[in-house]
């Protein structure tokens, strides 16, 4: 009873590949900034669907669609950074830094808008921003946590290891 | 199957499931070169083929590293692994998996390996012994040889008390003793 060799399904080799895409950091970056981008965008065309007081039914119906598509974006990205690609706990906190970052620039623009137009839609836009920064930070601020907690724990075990 | 190094080897185990918890991309290599031979070498016991094996090899890994993330008890790598490999082929052999606990009996002391102790006994008619012995039998005879997991990680993985995995050892060790006597494979 030998193992596989060479690149044969299950042996070391083809297992160590198949690592390197399921790791892959680039991949899970991608699924964090799809989830951010399609929640930012979701957030802008429901801010217009709900705050012009009249609209044609054909622009409320491509409204509607938008949002579906984008609320599609958003779960799509969520069950992908759940299911296929978990973030780490070094991932979570670069991805968690991201968010923060994406937001608060988001919630500038929406703040700009407010400023320069006072439109309704600008205000539910600064409204939803508000909202996403604040699930940004407590993310980072999690993230962090368990990230220390951990590289705590590592130092406790190296440490345990060292002296036997 | 107790040693001293059992607490060490513990925190070993822990101090690498917490680096690929952190994301250490080295750290799954580590996992991956220590793991990969025992994980599949039990996996090929259950199926008795070796294609099937790999299949099962690579959905273990895959369920793996998809799930060390989350893994709440890092000091139980092992038995989570081997639990993990445990579902991904119960789920392909269901068919084949047919519980044997009616006569189950609890026993405290592991009789001695009359099976093959005291006896030469050629590798690979144990190997092909062990094929034809049923699932649950091989799975047992594989994880207590493996010399991977104690008897209370075995119990734990396969949900039974200690007595009973005992009980179950010593009945696969009978089995493969007939098999073995069977082919005239004693010395």
């Amino acid at each position: 009873m030998n193992t596989p060799t060479n690149m044969q399904t299950g042996s070391l080799e083809y297992i160590r590949r198949l690592a390197q895409g399921e790791l892959s950091i680039k991949a899970r970056i991608g699924y964090v900034s799809l989830l951010l981008v399609a929640a930012a965008m979701t957030a802008v065309v429901l801010s217009l669907w709900l705050t012009e007081p009249v609209l044609p039914a054909r622009t409320q119906a491509a409204f509607g669609v938008m949002s579906l598509i984008g609320g599609a974006w958003v779960s799509f990205a969520l069950w992908a950074l759940t299911a296929r690609r978990p973030l780490f706990a070094r991932d979570a906190v670069i991805a968690g830094t991201l968010a923060v970052v994406f937001t608060s620039v988001f919630v500038a623009g929406a703040l700009g808008a407010v400023i320069v137009s006072g439109a309704a839609a600008a205000f539910g836009a600064l409204g939803t921003g508000v909202v996403m920064l604040g699930i940004a930070v407590w993310n980072l601020v999690s993230a962090s946590r368990r990230h220390a907690a951990l590289a705590a724990r590592r130092r406790e075990l190296e440490s345990a290891l060292r002296t036997g | 199957m107790s040693t001293n190094s059992e607490p060490i080897e513990a925190l070993a185990d822990e101090l690498l499931a917490i680096r690929c918890q952190l994301g250490e991309r080295a750290a799954f290599d580590v996992l991956i070169a220590r793991w990969h031979e025992p994980v599949w070498r039990y996996l090929r016991r259950l199926a008795n083929n070796d294609d099937v094996a790999g299949d099962l090899s690579q959905d273990t890994w895959i369920r793996v590293l998809r799930g060390i993330g989350a893994l709440r008890e890092p000091g139980k790598l092992r038995p989570w692994l081997f639990g993990i490999a445990r579902r991904v082929a119960m789920d392909r052999l269901r068919f084949e998996y047919v519980r044997r606990g009616a006569d189950d009996v609890e026993i405290d002391e592991l009789p001695a390996d009359d099976a093959t102790q005291d006896l030469e006994v050629d590798l690979a008619a144990i190997d092909t012994a062990l094929a034809v012995l049923p699932v649950s039998e091989r799975e047992m005879l594989t994880l207590f040889y493996l010399r991977e997991l104690s008897l209370a990680e075995i119990a734990a993985l396969l949900a039974m008390p200690v007595g009973t995995v005992k009980s179950r050892l010593y009945r696969a060790r009978l089995e493969l003793r007939r098999a073995l006597e069977t082919r005239g494979a004693f010395t």
